[in-house]
This record gives C-alpha cells, sequence and structure tokens, in this order.
C-alpha cells in the first residue's frame, strides 16, 4: 500500500526524474516510520490511517512541483548572466585581436557591415537588458508555495528569457555575419583560430541558453497537467 | 494561518539541529502542544522550498531500518533569517496583543 502510494506521487513529478525518485524515497521512509510508531495492531490499519495522515498526493505533487520549478528558474537567471557575460567576453576578445593584427574589412564590405554592428549591439543590449531582467525577477521574489502562483510567475519569467535568449541569437548570427565578412577573401591562417574559437563560444552559449529555457517550458508544460488533472 | 507560517515552523522545528521529514512533524507537534495537525505531506514542498532558497541544506543517511533517509539541517542563512523571523514574530506578537488588550479595555464599562 506505501509503495504504491509512494509511486504514484513520484508518478505526478515525472517531469523531474531526479526529484520524483527522491520524494518517493523520503514518502516511503516516513510512511514506514508513522506505521511504526503507529499504536494499533493491524499493520495494514496503520498504513492507511498513515497515507491519510500524509494527504492529498496531487496536492502535495503540487506544491513540490512548485519548488522544484523555482529552484530551476533561480539556475536559468544565473545562467542567463553567465551566458550573456561568456558572450560578451567573446566579443570583445574578437574585437580585439583584429585590433592587435590591424585585420581591416574590405572596402565594398563597409557599409553593409556597419548595418550589421548596429543590429549586433542593440540586439546584445536588448538581451543584456532582459537577462538582468530575468534575473532580478526571480532572485528578488521568495519561491511561491503553489503551482498556480508559481506557474503565473514562470510565464513571465519565460517572457523575459525569450526576449534575452532572441537577442542573444540574433546578436549571435549578426557576430557570425560579420566574422565571415572579416574572414572572406583572405587565405586560410592561423589568425582565423581566435575569430573561429570566440565565435563557437558565442554559439555554444547562446545553444545552452536555448536548451535550459526549453528545459524550464517542457517542465512547466508537464506540471501544469498536475493543475489539469486536479480541476477534472 | 498556519499555512502561511510553514516556512518559519519548519525552520524553528530544525532549531534543534538536523532532522528528517518525519522528525521535523513530530517537533512541531510536540513543540505546538500538539495544536498543530498539518496533512503530513505539506512539510516536505516546505523542506524542498527552503533547501532551494539555501536556507537549508540536506544529505543522504541510511536509518536504523536500513532505509535511505534525507536528513535537513539549517544553514547560516537559515538560521539568519529565523533569528530575523523571531524578531518580526515578537513585535507582531505585541503589536497584536496590545490592540487586543486595548479593544476590551474599551468594551468594559466605565
Amino acid at each position: 500500500m506505501i509503495s504504491e502510494y509512494a509511486e504514484s506521487l513520484a508518478d505526478k513529478l515525472g517531469f523531474d526524474r531526479l526529484l520524483a525518485r527522491r520524494v518517493r524515497q523520503e514518502v516511503e521512509d516516513h510512511l514506514w516510520e508513522s506505521v511504526a510508531a503507529d499504536p494499533a495492531g493491524d499493520p495494514l490499519e496503520a498504513q492507511r490511517r498513515a497515507i491519510a495522515r500524509f494527504g492529498d498526493p496531487q496536492l502535495i505533487a503540487a506544491q513540490l512541483a512548485a519548488a522544484s520549478l523555482a529552484e530551476r528558474m533561480r539556475k536559468i537567471g544565473v545562467t542567463i548572466v553567465l551566458v550573456i557575460a561568456g558572450i560578451f567576453v567573446a566579443m570583445k576578445m574578437r574585437v580585439a585581436w583584429y585590433e592587435l593584427t590591424q585585420w581591416a574589412l574590405c572596402e565594398n564590405a563597409q557599409e553593409f557591415s556597419e548595418t550589421m554592428g548596429i543590429i549586433d549591439r542593440s540586439a546584445f543590449w536588448l538581451a543584456v537588458a532582459g537577462g538582468i531582467a530575468g534575473w532580478a525577477y526571480i532572485a528578488r521574489r521568495p519561491a511561491a508555495p503553489s503551482l498556480p502562483s508559481c506557474q503565473e510567475r514562470i510565464r513571465r519569467f519565460l517572457l523575459l528569457c525569450a526576449i534575452a535568449t532572441g537577442g542573444l541569437i540574433a546578436a549571435v548570427i549578426s557576430d557570425g555575419v560579420l566574422t565571415a565578412l572579416r574572414l572572406s577573401g583572405w587565405e586560410w591562417s592561423a589568425y582565423f583560430l581566435i575569430p573561429l574559437l570566440t565565435m563557437a563560444i558565442e554559439i555554444a552559449c547562446a545553444a545552452l541558453l536555448v536548451f535550459h529555457v526549453r528545459e524550464v517550458a517542457r517542465r512547466m508544460a508537464r506540471a501544469a497537467q498536475l493543475l489539469k488533472s486536479e480541476a477534472a | 494561518m498556519l499555512k502561511g507560517h510553514l516556512d518559519m515552523i519548519v525552520l524553528a522545528a530544525l532549531a534543534a539541529g538536523p532532522a528528517h521529514g518525519y522528525a521535523v512533524i513530530e517537533e512541531i507537534r510536540r513543540r505546538s502542544g500538539e495544536k498543530f495537525e498539518l496533512p503530513e505531506g505539506t512539510v516536505y514542498p516546505a523542506l524542498h522550498r527552503l533547501e532551494a532558497a539555501g536556507l537549508l541544506a540536506s544529505r543522504w543517511t541510511t536509518a536504523d531500518s536500513g532505509r535511505r533517509r534525507r536528513v535537513y539541517s539549517l544553514t547560516r542563512r537559515g538560521e539568519r533569517a529565523l533569528a530575523d523571523q523571531r524578531v518580526v514574530w515578537e513585535q507582531f506578537s505585541i503589536a497584536i496583543g496590545g490592540l487586543l488588550g486595548r479593544a476590551r479595555t474599551g468594551k468594559s464599562p466605565a
């Protein structure tokens, strides 16, 4: 009876396998201890009472989901700030390399490069604004104890994440175009290493952020099913 | 009423030392003179939430029964948060006590 109850609670938290496993072990330990402390002689009756005292698994799963999503949002808030810093450093390294090697753009690409530069800067600063706003939004508020209020918070946070991620993707794409312009017309040499390496860092940072944001959106959608089944 | 103060109650229950979920509930029950009867499962979301906020730390141990057991303890931040909440609660308690006392005095015939 206890194993079935713990399993059903863990099943509801299937969107996060680590959490589900941890909860199952904690709940089983709790219920068996509760049974051991029960003065009744009938073990089945003691199990039934322990489960009844523990509460509605749907409600507990929804509260655990809210705690788990809040923790993940906090991690993403930090990730956004680190990713933006990483991309900024990579951009600055590349520009410093161009200056050090006096690597000039070809004449006919100047105008296009200026336009791309404006797009690049605007997109990057948009990402900075979105990222810092997202991080501050999460860092300044305590975790919501209920899933509905947590979901509302996640929606707002994901909107800020989407602004930051969209801005970063646009910045990385325009960086890629600018780097391609800068490298075009030159013979392949070891000088290409820094621009290509910094571009790879930018792409990896942006991909990391997209992965994390998608993961939270996926988990939120799975957690939302807890509310739907509760309402049904 | 209890729901809004659950985090503070859990922190206070852990002030005596590290404990697992069941022991936290027992401590709450004992120290409240068995006045607080909350669904036992609701303590776990609070424990997870407080851990995510950095107010608690936890680790797996093995109980005498051989089962794996998650033991929670207050972090420095948790101790500070509890101390802050104690001050706020004492001020609130004095204020409410004063209000209710005055109200009773006001109603009494002169």
